[in-house]
């Protein structure tokens, strides 16, 4: 009796906290929109997403919403002349990228916020140094500039121009996940080794989420 | 009165040897006195060059057994100052990414430089701030 009451604790003590652990949270505000359900009007909260775009990556291929389709995604934002925190970045997603190498449902994004100046060859060059194999897994985008600040923004990290600053820009350093409904699942520190293996895990959780 | 001698006899002693253990178990568990160019090293360079002094793949040179450092020891003090902006050979990969100046007094280049050469450059050289000023004198730029 006292055993059976001691499992059944157990079991509550161990179960009880998984519950809500395992699925992680959607950010950004939410909204509201008037729905019509059944001839009713009711309001119903709707999930912050982000918007789509369309850049060219290191192949000189389009990068728009139809290869983000259906697809699992981590954005950064960097240039290639960037000399702080770029380089431990790129050394960061390459642990991502070697991780889900071959796994088609995931795709890395990197923003060039110096698209002037990071062309198509300068991006690929930039792959070459990076050893950067695989196109289709990793883009490396360029484009309108205006277009990617305006976009930075619109994924909720901060990057500018700044004359005073190394390279002349300045950026968050964070990979930004993204789900399959373009909502913002969380945001890690690029340049610690530590938040990228927290958004391996949350990415396999992701993957896992129905 | 007893209770006072047990207390000098068994408890002092145990606390000593507490405090003694806990100093012991401090210094282990954070490296014996770490070198004073480390944190340096960790803030300004380890970002690019790594914690191990690797590098990134052909991106940024490696640090660690590098010839081009090793043979150049006495240009590192201007790199650190005003960078490099063209093309280097390390152990045989050449490397064509701009290196940034980096804001360091003559005394934290002094450690920086010792650091680097007791991990990567397996030499036990101690240079000075006295050097470092004197090779600043003769930088390039």
């Amino acid at each position: 009796m006292r055993f059976s009451l001691f499992l059944l604790l157990a079991i509550i003590y161990l179960t009880g906290c998984n519950s809500g652990g395992d699925k992680l949270p959607v950010l950004g505000f939410k909204t509201t929109e008037v729905r019509e359900v059944n001839g009713q009007q009711v309001i119903d909260s709707v999930d912050y997403t982000v918007p789509g775009f369309t850049f060219i990556d290191q192949d000189s291929n389009t990068v728009n919403a139809a290869t983000l389709q259906n697809k699992i995604y981590v954005a950064d934002f960097f240039f290639t002349s960037c000399p702080s925190i770029c380089p431990k970045m790129m050394k960061e997603m390459l642990r991502v990228s070697d991780k889900y190498k071959n796994d088609n449902r995931i795709v890395l994004l990197s923003f060039s916020i110096d698209p002037a100046r990071d062309t198509v060859a300068r991006l690929k060059e930039y792959c070459g140094k990076l050893g950067i194999v695989d196109s289709k897994q990793w883009h490396l985008l360029t484009g309108n500039k205006d277009s990617i600040y305006s976009l930075a923004k619109q994924y909720l990290v901060s990057a500018a121009e700044d004359p005073d600053a190394p390279g002349g820009h300045i950026h968050s350093g964070n990979f930004i996940l993204i789900d399959t409904q373009k909502r913002i699942r969380g945001y890690y520190d690029g340049t610690k080794e530590e938040s990228v293996t927290k958004l391996m895990k949350d990415m396999d959780l992701l993957l896992n989420e129905k | 009165m007893e209770l006072e001698k047990k207390i000098i006899r068994y408890v002092a002693p145990a606390f000593i040897f507490v405090i003694v253990a806990i100093f012991i178990y401090n210094l282990a568990s954070h490296g014996w006195i770490p070198h004073p160019g480390k944190s340096t090293y960790q803030v300004q360079c380890a970002q690019c060059h790594g914690d191990k002094g690797e590098g990134i793949r052909v991106l940024i040179p490696p640090l660690k057994s590098s010839d081009f450092a090793i043979q150049n020891f006495d240009s590192i003090p201007c790199w650190l100052r005003h960078g490099i902006s063209h093309e280097i050979v390390v152990n045989g990969q050449s490397f064509n990414q701009p290196m940034y100046p980096i804001k360091l007094d003559d005394i934290q280049v002094a450690n920086v430089i010792n650091y680097m050469n007791k991990e990567f450059f397996h030499s036990d050289k101690e240079i000075s701030s006295a050097w470092v000023r004197e090779r600043w004198k003769h930088c390039e730029q």
